[in-house]
């Protein structure tokens, strides 16, 4: 694949699940597209929404945020509260006329690398259809 | 001194952004800071570019100062040297203020050349803003006369408005020549050897430019000192001080925007001045019989004096921020005036001078001590 | 509700119920906007009951969000003795949502409202409020658009205080006919128990109030329809907040924004030049000050479910961007879509720190 038309992602994973799935695609040799930047946090709820902005605004293409499956954080309740989070980001963009495909919430547990793989491959090719985040271009932000 | 003749084209701005095209072009420098149109088009910002293509929207000289051009430069190089060879465009003012932060440790100089202008003074923001495109044919004859009635009441007082005492390289000199040419002249050997590489040879005689500058700057100190004098009475005494400061809500906006002030956490919004225990109000209410909300207004401002008005450069840009129009920025100068008077210190006008706080003689100010009895 | 009638001014009124608490020591202070030296308002907190006489509680000014300064007040512990509180809906709405933040405590205060008919902005030259004040209390009575008042104050629809212990009657009323107070808690029927009027039963007049209710609805729609965030884009928030000098200006005066030290302002924010050198390859050109359109996207992530539409930001901005207008109607539909509404009740927890095991299917993959 050609690195000039790759999407790019920043994905925010959780330590102790999507980040070992993601290491577990890794191992077993699965293939998918290199249009992810990894960026390990100990749990989904460290993300701030302000991360999704600012990596938003710096120009990536799409925002990835991976956590334990509801029920299943290492620190009990974290990921509820990613998810609520991730819903009061999602409302503001689409208020704001801000493409709501860019950002993304996917729970990965440390034994689906295949589904990590699955995600990273949906979300890229949902990203090149709709093509490269006009904020890349921009001056005065 | 010598400089260089440069005929106008169309207007000031457009001449300006032709030397810096050319300097870009040549690789004089890798990037310009310089102000710029927003894209709405109703107020300016700062750019930093390193395509000459950008300089489209550009104004070297705009007719507002919305942002410090100190506190941009602060922004970029805070937290160490850039490696890039960067030309400021700013106004006399915001040079002398990048001196001074850079003496705070907050601006690092190094690769850093400044390009400064005859400055006329600039317009309210707030008026700008409600009429831009009338604004902008009225400073168009601002810098045409060199006079004001709508400009910032510091501006009228400021006589730091050209070549004089500020450490800029590239100086562009407007006054007195009736618009028909500008006047590249350089101030330091870096400019000769920039100007010298862009084909600029400066050997043309300065000296009725001079005289006008030395002229204008008279006439502006006697502005200056009758301001000062009006605002001495205005302001004897805490009553008059109070009635001066009346209208301010304690939004602390004046301290946000001035580029001296500088602290992450300003005393006034730490712990100190916000996490107060209760008892505390109530007792100073039960001792005046009332207070008002928020507290302590006038120990913020004359706190803010004493803090940064060792290095206040009368740009005026906390008056501007004010949104009730507290004549801050002309109190702030005025005593800014009288303290660095007493330890006979020009703020931006060394890099090497030290603000006088921060360094000491053994034996001085014996008038302030008392040593005996 | 318990209530009386009185003869008076609401300002008077209020003055009188106040004397009567602070004379019987049923309260050691008072908060209220009073005029002050020089002709202005400010809030004040008062213990001499001979200062009384310079309280304007009704004017129609917002100097400060009250809910702020009773936050600063009680931040690190409540008062200890009972202090009577005259503020609008909308500054209580925010003092509540600062309890929730653990930013304010509410013991022994006694909160007396009105409905209210808005203010001006702040910028408002105080001789042209005096001159107005006719025009605005017969607006207030009907409703009418008045177009020099606050644009949030013009679109509210929470103008009537549901937390108060004392509510007056003035939006929707003819305040030359006298003032209607309203008990509406025990508390604040026990703290005026003993004043000489004649107490009788009666509820909130809602007619007059469902009509203003509507006109402000109405008029919401068209300038939220006029404003087209939905169709900002990137484009749209960088012409919108273009003119933006970063002062930070609208956080520090708003109620909901709390944190001492703002991430905006703290080292984490900051880039060191190589990150603009970075950039300044990507993009050719760089906006300096950096992160304008950052600051208030994250501003509203941060507050967008807990603020109350007050509108004191948009009053302070050096360069006039309509921030109230904008961080209101983001605001709304965000609290719409997790049905909450800020300020109405303490037991109602900000969104952001509750959950359920299963909800928002729709945002999950």
């Amino acid at each position: 694949m050609d690195e000039k038309t790759l999407p790019q992602i920043v994905g925010f994973l959780c330590k102790w699940c999507s980040y070992a799935g993601a290491d577990l695609a890794g191992v077993s040799r699965l293939k998918m597209p290199a249009s992810l930047i990894p960026i390990r946090v100990m749990c989904s709820s460290r993300v701030d929404p302000i991360f999704v902005l600012k990596a938003f605004l710096a120009g990536a293409d799409g925002v990835l945020i991976a956590g334990c499956h509801p029920g299943d954080c290492h620190y009990q309740s974290g990921n509820y509260y990613t998810r609520r989070r991730f819903a009061l980001t999602r409302k503001i963009f689409e208020e704001l006329g801000l493409d709501t495909n860019r950002i993304r919430l996917s729970w990965i547990s440390a034994s689906e690398g295949q589904r990590f793989v699955n995600v990273v491959t949906e979300f890229t090719e949902n990203l090149k259809k709709i093509g490269k985040n006009p904020v890349k271009a921009e001056v005065f932000l | 001194m010598k400089g260089s003749t440069i005929p106008l084209k169309d207007n000031l701005n457009n001449t300006i952004k032709k030397i810096l095209k050319t300097l870009l072009e040549k690789e004089c420098f890798d990037a310009i800071l310089v102000p710029s149109r927003v894209p709405s088009g109703e107020s300016f910002t700062y750019l930093l570019i390193n395509n000459k293509d950008f300089l489209e929207s550009c104004t070297p000289l705009p007719p507002i100062m919305p942002v410090q051009g100190a506190r941009a430069l602060q922004n970029f190089t805070r937290r160490g040297k850039t490696n890039l060879k960067v030309l400021c465009v700013m106004r006399p003012c915001e040079i002398r203020a990048s001196i001074e932060l850079s003496k705070l440790r907050q601006i690092e100089l190094e690769n850093i050349s400044f390009m400064s202008i005859d400055c006329p003074g600039v317009l309210v923001t707030r008026d700008y803003i409600d009429k831009p495109k009338e604004s902008d044919t009225l400073y168009e004859e601002v810098i045409i006369q060199w006079k004001g009635e709508h400009l910032r009441p510091t501006c009228n007082a400021c006589v730091h408005f050209s070549y004089k005492d500020i450490l800029s390289d590239i100086h562009i000199g407007v006054v007195g020549q009736k618009n028909h040419n500008i006047l590249l002249v350089p101030l330091s050997e870096k400019a000769k050897a920039v100007l010298g590489k862009i084909d600029i040879q400066c050997s043309d005689d300065i000296s009725s430019w001079q005289t006008k500058i030395n002229e204008i700057s008279q006439k502006k100190m006697n502005q200056r000192n009758t301001l000062f004098s009006e605002l001495q009475g205005k302001s004897a005494g805490a009553e008059n001080l109070d009635k001066l400061f009346s209208e301010c809500i304690n939004c602390h906006n004046c301290m946000r925007v001035c580029p001296i002030c500088c602290c992450r956490q300003c005393f006034f919004e730490s712990s100190d001045e916000v996490r107060i225990e209760s008892e505390d109000y109530f007792i100073k209410a039960q001792n005046k019989g009332g207070i008002k909300f928020p507290t302590d207004m006038l120990l913020f401002h004359l706190g803010r004096m004493s803090h940064m008005s060792l290095s206040c450069i009368n740009c005026g840009i906390c008056e501007d921020g004010c949104p009730m129009d507290v004549p801050v920025a002309q109190v702030f100068s005025f005593i800014g005036d009288a303290v660095q008077k007493m330890f006979d210190y020009v703020p931006g006008k060394d890099r090497n001078e030290p603000i006088p706080i921060l360094t000491f003689k053994e034996d001085e100010l014996r008038e302030y001590e008392d040593s005996k009895g | 509700m318990k209530s009386f009638k009185t003869h008076k001014s609401p300002d008077d009124t209020i003055r009188d119920m106040l004397l009567f608490l602070l004379e019987n020591k049923k309260v050691s202070s008072i908060f209220a906007l009073s005029k002050v030296h020089n002709n202005n308002y400010a809030y004040t907190l008062i213990t001499d009951k001979e200062l009384l006489k310079n309280i304007t509680p009704t004017f129609p000014l917002m100097p400060a969000n009250a809910g702020k300064m009773i936050s600063r007040l009680t931040m690190i512990e409540a008062v200890k003795s009972p202090v009577a509180v005259v503020l609008r809906p909308c500054e209580l709405r925010a003092l509540f949502e600062l309890v929730k933040l653990e930013q304010a405590k509410l013991d022994n205060l006694l909160f007396i409202s009105f409905t209210c008919g808005g203010v001006f902005p702040i910028k408002t030259k105080k001789d042209s409020v005096e001159n107005a004040l006719k025009n605005y209390w017969t607006n207030a009575k009907t409703g009418e658009d008045l177009q020099e008042l606050r644009e949030c104050c013009r679109i509210c629809e929470n103008f009537v205080p549901d937390n108060a212990d004392i509510i007056l009657q003035l939006a929707g009323k003819d305040i030359d006919n006298g003032t209607s107070v309203l008990m509406k808690t025990e508390k604040g029927a026990g703290f005026l128990n003993g004043m000489s009027e004649q107490f009788s039963e009666e509820s909130l007049e809602s007619t007059a109030l469902d009509t203003i209710g509507e006109i402000r609805k109405e008029k919401k729609q068209k300038i939220f329809a006029d404003l087209k965030t939905e169709d900002f884009g990137i484009e749209g928030l960088v012409n919108i907040f273009g003119r933006c000098i970063n002062c930070h200006a609208c956080s520090k005066v708003c109620p909901v924004c709390y944190c001492k030290l703002c991430y905006f302002e703290s080292a984490d924010n900051d880039a060191g030049p190589s990150i603009f050198e970075i950039e300044l390859k990507k993009r050719s050109a760089l906006r300096i000050p950096a992160d304008t359109v950052l600051y208030h996207l994250g501003r509203m992530t941060h507050i967008g479910f807990t603020c109350v539409g007050c509108g004191m930001c948009s009053d302070v901005c050096p360069t006039n961007i309509p921030i109230a207008t904008i961080f209101t109607k983001v605001s709304e539909r965000v609290q719409k879509a997790f049905e909450y509404i800020p300020g109405k009740d303490l037991e109602e927890k900000v969104p952001v720190s509750v959950f359920e095991m299963k909800e928002l299917e729709d945002v999950e993959d």
